[in-house]
């Protein structure tokens, strides 16, 4: 029934502007009827006079249209965007970071010491200085509005797909360059610390398997939902 | 009925942010406070209490943003600003003016 309610409203939004604002108050009215409904089928409504009366309530939206045609589809405001962006700048920026400390210690206990410490050293704190800039990417990634649902079908989920798929592929963007980084900064170290430059290099075939395997969790994902 | 009806359209704007003086809320359970203060008399059309909405955020009188419901759909919940005090005091006493005024007349 919650897929009936969902058809009845995307049939009243047919003529709306495609922004994303439209598609918010969609979902804001689909939760909210949805709400109303299981409301009233437990005070004991049958499920077509519930239908009815949640459809009834609604009234005409259409006066709603005219306040939402600013803003093309899926494009964040403005401030947000720009906020975005100056996230994913300075997150790159201190990886960039990490990776000079990592480099700078392993020469530094190349030049000066034999000995494994500083090397150690160095590759625990690029890794801790890693951490802020994964939670900003990660952050910058979800401030795009999940699509939830309870109940989907093939055809909802092609409507959505466009939607969702812009927030997904911000995560998947993040968790790639999370493996690239981390995949170089491996194999710096590995090199640095064997010396064996002529093997190390395998380190980004991990990499890669890495990025299949992350491809592949989230194509799974995606069926299993 | 229809008077009253009409007259609280009008007023639609000043109750959603009575109602959020209280807590922050999402559409339905504003509607569904209405119902239960009214006796289930009155209920606004979901369209009109989403224009009211847009209106209210473009004058910035109200905040939204996106529950953190963990189960089931997320809700879309509004709070008032500083703003929206400032300009819901300044309607009540518009407000009670009128009030008074009518009731004068229609002796």
């Amino acid at each position: 029934m919650n897929e009936k309610i969902r058809k009845h409203i995307n049939e009243l939004f047919k003529d709306a502007p495609k922004t994303r604002r439209a598609m918010e108050l969609k979902e804001e009215m689909a939760v909210n009827t949805i709400e109303k409904y299981e409301d009233l089928i437990g005070e004991g409504y049958q499920e077509e006079d519930a239908f009815q009366n949640v459809i009834n309530s609604i009234g005409d939206v259409t006066e709603l249209f005219e306040d939402l045609k600013e803003k093309s589809l899926f494009a964040l405001p403005e401030k947000e965007r720009k906020k975005k962006a100056m996230l994913t700048a300075a997150a790159v920026g201190i990886y960039i970071f990490a990776g000079v400390v990592l480099i700078v210690s392993l020469v530094i206990n190349d030049l000066f010491f034999g000995g494994a410490e500083t090397g150690i050293l160095g590759l625990a704190l690029a890794v801790l200085i890693c951490i802020p800039p994964t939670c900003m990417l990660v952050y910058a990634a979800n401030m795009y509005p999940v699509h939830n649902r309870k109940e989907e079908n093939l055809v909802e989920l092609y409507k959505e797909a466009a939607t969702s798929g812009s927030r997904e592929k911000a995560v998947r963007q993040s968790v790639s360059v999370i493996i690239w980084l981390v995949t170089l900064l491996l194999y710096f170290a590995i090199s640095m610390k064997t010396r064996r430059w002529e093997i190390t290099w395998l380190v980004f075939l991990v990499g890669a398997c890495a990025q299949m395997i992350e491809v592949l969790i989230f194509n799974l994902k995606h069926m299993g939902s | 009925m229809s008077i009253t009806s009409d007259i609280l359209r009008g007023h639609t704007e000043a109750i959603i942010l009575s109602h959020l003086l209280e807590q922050d809320s999402y559409g339905y359970q504003i509607n569904k406070d209405i119902m239960k203060k009214t006796d289930n008399r009155c209920e606004l059309k979901e369209a009109t209490l989403y224009s009211a909405f847009r209106r209210l955020e473009q004058a910035g009188y109200i905040r939204t943003y996106w529950g953190d419901e963990t189960v089931g759909a997320r809700r879309r919940y509004y709070s008032i600003t500083e703003e929206g005090r400032l300009a819901y005091q300044a309607y009540k006493r518009d407000w009670e003016e009128a009030k008074a005024t009518i009731d004068q007349l229609l002796k």
